[in-house]
């Protein structure tokens, strides 16, 4: 086997593994659309702040791991924290995902603004009971996160996507 | 040139004022409840006429009670940050006192002194149009101790819970108190806000509710039960002016005789025009039309006196 050879399978490898994550990480985002997350409070953080843990559907940890953060905000402002200490959503306008189309799909790209309200705690290191296979090829992966409320609402409040309390005052 | 620029810079300001007229801002105020003040001892008691009555004593409870000083500090913080900034119920004591002690001392130049009936003396309180009512309980269970927390937001005229958010913390060991009552206030108040902010936008989109009182003085010749004044009862004839007059024509007369009537859920427009431009509407400025209606239509005086933004009083039959 040539050089040539031994290049075009590394080359092959790698585009294999590019085109295989690209496809892993547009799963995820359809799953976000669809709402196919779950999210339950972990506890309050510093002011403004709020620890949840995101349990996300995946076949990669590393694509679940990511995408915890988007489902994290994408749950504040859509759906709200269930349980003690959860929060009703920001958008109180049920059709705000449509109606913002626009805004939302930038908002969500991969590195959008959602990645500055929104941090690992702990790294991201999943918990031993964290990890639940959930049939061949998926596992249901919670990653705890913290999510800066106050600043995300602030930054919807400013683009005119929710309303401040004292607007029309 | 630069005067073309100032006049359409000026025309741009006008007509945005013109467009977008703010609407009167309510004022709230936060102060623990009557149950509160009463589980920790801040009380007055009093004699009324051989009836024992309970007051909240809040001056006390403030200069004594730090876990209160600090619930109220850290809602007072996390609303300013919200862009809605409260009455402060210490600072607002504290004005009463200063204004009572400097009017009690005022002297005109000839010797006179400050105008006061006793209905001035009797509205000399702390005042806001939505009260944030504060309760909490501490629950032990052995060595955990968890935070009960409740806050209502109510209407000062309707009397109307028009915000609230309560719940139990989760129990804890090690935290102590004012840690576990932070840990409240940050989880409930995000929630307690949603419903506020559907308080106003009810407000925007139905009209400011309201009450008004209509009374008559003992000393006129006519009662509310008079048809010399259209082709119905005078009563009748007011329930019209507020139907005409309300946002949806929405109201209800929830009391009424030849004395007096009472009106609730009156909902009143947020604005008015005038000289080109929209102003913000309150019950007093609302009631001020009845009052000139009256006085226009069937040449009947009366007394108009307020209560805050939400709550008129007319007094028909004089000044």
């Amino acid at each position: 086997m040539n050089r040539l050879s031994i290049l075009l399978i590394i080359c092959a490898i790698f585009s294999f593994g590019t085109i295989s994550a690209q496809k892993g990480q547009k799963k995820a985002d359809n799953e976000t659309n669809e709402w196919r997350y779950e999210v339950e409070v972990v506890g309050v953080g510093k002011q403004g702040t709020s620890q949840v843990k995101v349990w996300t559907y995946s076949e990669n940890p590393e694509t679940a791991t990511n995408q915890a953060q988007k489902n994290a905000v994408h749950a504040i402002i859509f759906k709200g924290f269930p349980g003690t200490g959860g929060q009703q959503a920001l958008a109180r306008n049920p059709n705000i995902e449509q109606e913002k189309q626009e805004f939302f799909k930038e908002f969500f790209k991969d590195g959008g603004t959602f990645q500055k309200y929104v941090f690992l705690a702990n790294n991201g290191v999943i918990g031993p009971g964290d990890r639940i296979s959930m049939g061949k090829k998926e596992f249901k992966i919670g990653v705890v996160v913290s999510v800066n409320v106050a600043g995300l609402r602030k930054n919807l409040e400013q683009a005119g996507i929710i309303k401040g309390l004292s607007s029309g005052f | 040139m630069l005067r073309k620029i100032f006049t359409i810079m000026m025309a741009v300001l006008l007509s945005s004022t013109v467009l977008f007229g703010q609407a009167k801002k309510p004022t709230i105020m936060i102060v623990p409840s009557d149950n509160w003040c009463l589980t920790n001892g801040y009380m007055q008691v009093f004699d009324n006429e051989g009836k024992v009555t309970k007051v909240p004593d809040y001056k006390k409870a403030l200069q004594e009670n730090s876990d209160l000083l600090l619930v109220i500090s850290k809602i007072n913080e996390l609303m300013a940050d919200r862009g809605f900034p409260l009455k402060n119920l210490e600072s607002s004591l504290k004005t009463l006192e200063a204004n009572a002690a400097e009017d009690a001392m005022l002297m005109s130049k000839e010797g006179g002194e400050l105008n006061e009936s006793p209905i001035d003396k009797l509205k000399k309180v702390a005042k806001a149009d939505i009260w944030m009512q504060l309760t909490w309980t501490v629950n032990t269970t052995g060595p955990k101790k968890s935070i009960t927390f409740n806050l209502q937001g109510l209407d000062a005229y309707t009397d109307k819970q028009v915000a609230g958010a309560s719940g139990t913390g989760t129990p804890s060991f090690t935290a102590e108190l004012p840690v576990l009552l932070q840990e409240a206030v940050l989880s409930h108040l995000d929630n307690f806000n949603v419903q506020l902010q559907n308080h106003f936008d009810d407000m925007f989109a139905n009209g400011r509710e309201v009450i008004l009182r209509i009374m008559t003085w003992d000393t006129w010749d006519y009662d509310l039960e008079t048809d010399e004044f259209g082709d119905d009862e005078l009563g009748f004839l007011l329930e019209d002016w507020i139907a005409d007059n309300t946002v949806n024509n929405r109201f209800s007369t929830t009391d009424a005789t030849q004395n007096m009537m009472l009106f609730e859920q009156v909902r009143i427009p947020l604005y008015y025009e005038r000289n080109g431009s929209q102003r913000a509407m309150d019950t007093r400025r609302w009631a001020n039309g009845l009052m000139k209606y009256l006085k226009d239509n069937f040449e009947i005086e009366s007394k108009l006196m307020m209560k805050g933004l939400g709550q008129a009083q007319l007094v028909l039959g004089g000044k």
